[in-house]
């Protein structure tokens, strides 16, 4: 993260918040149904090209944004942390439908991840289940928006992770005993 | 190698395809600036006429979430001339967590007083999970997005209070 030097001001960082905002390689993290809808946006009816994501990107490694739509289960979440890892900064995180929000139908599973933002800090939840594909587009926008009013420098704006030196206690809940 | 035994036939074939396509006009939406046409009865969000909830809990024990979360308290009014004091149900809070909604309308279809709607609004995506529990009187401000009731069929069997009450008219001369 290299601080933009204060000669540079306000109109630089307008320039680089558009940059950003206006070229979203998307990287879609498919899990379940939602996947279908994030499809659906990304096809000709609705096109969120127009909107400057560009779905075509090789990997974790070239794009900006992750949607993460679909069922998290707890067998994939190491999947989903490591390839967050591998995305550059800046990197954005949508969360799409009810299942990747808090878990959705499958809270109560015994296998399933009460939402991703359990594993990696997310930007915009899209509601629904699954969500239309104008609510994607919907939260791209929020998403833009958000990405404009960023105090971004050089480097991308510095987003501490929250969970970064939470040990596995703060993480876990102690077990339930039955009473003796 | 070929369409139809012509060398380069499938070639002209595909180029008459995208020919025919690039004169057609695109069929794509332009959501932001044009809103969508959503179908009749869309599923969009749920909205809350606080009025007519009397907290019988139907919807949240339906509910195969459990995202609904209902708390009331009795309230006793003593009536002049009755033998004892009515009780009545005052809702406290109404809240339905559109995280974890799963969107079946098993709530609206259970409710019998009609105080929950389908609304098509889809715009509430949040920055904050938090936010996506919708309050009591955020849920009201969805019923100005609730559209009118389809209209009936013109060819379909009238109502049976209309029929009773046609039938009470006595014979009609058609």
């Amino acid at each position: 993260m290299v601080e933009l030097p204060g000669v540079l001001g306000e109109p630089i960082r307008f320039v680089l918040n558009w940059g950003r905002r206006y070229s979203l390689w998307v990287f879609n993290f498919g899990l379940a149904c939602c996947a279908i809808e994030f499809i659906a946006t990304s096809m000709g009816r609705h096109d969120f090209i127009r909107l400057g994501v560009i779905p075509f990107a090789h990997g974790p490694r070239q794009a900006d944004l992750m949607v993460v739509s679909g069922t998290v289960t707890d067998k994939m979440a190491p999947a989903i942390k490591r390839l967050y890892d591998q995305m550059p900064e800046p990197k954005y995180v949508i969360s799409f439908g009810a299942c990747s929000n808090c878990g959705g139908p499958y809270w109560d599973s015994y296998s399933v991840t009460k939402g991703v933002d359990q594993l990696i800090p997310v930007d915009v939840y899209v509601p629904g289940c699954p969500p239309r594909p104008e609510a994607l587009l919907h939260g791209i926008l929020r998403l833009q928006e958000k990405i404009a009013g960023e105090q971004s420098g050089l480097g991308g704006v510095n987003r501490p992770d929250p969970l970064a030196g939470a040990g596995v206690a703060a993480l876990t809940a102690p077990p339930v005993r039955a009473p003796e | 190698m070929n369409a139809n035994g012509v060398p380069g036939g499938g070639l002209a074939k595909g180029l008459a395809i995208t020919l025919r396509t690039m004169t057609r006009r695109s069929h794509t939406q332009q959501y932001p600036d044009v809103s969508p046409e959503l179908p009749p009865r869309s599923r969009g969000v749920i909205a809350l006429l606080e009025e007519n909830c009397t907290v019988c809990m139907l919807c949240a024990r339906e509910c195969p979430d459990w995202c609904i979360y209902i708390d009331s308290h009795k309230e006793t009014a003593a009536v002049p001339g009755a033998a004892r004091p009515r009780q009545r149900n005052v809702l406290d809070r109404f809240a339905i967590d559109f995280s974890l909604c799963m969107y079946c309308g098993i709530c609206v279809e259970v409710c019998p007083f009609d105080a929950l709607y389908w609304t098509p609004e889809f715009e509430y995506a949040e920055y904050d999970i938090r936010d996506l529990l919708h309050e009591k009187d955020r849920l009201g401000e969805w019923m100005a997005t609730v559209p009118p009731p389809p209209a009936h069929d013109p060819n379909g069997e009238p109502a049976k209070e209309e029929a009773a009450a046609r039938k009470a008219a006595g014979p009609v001369a058609s």
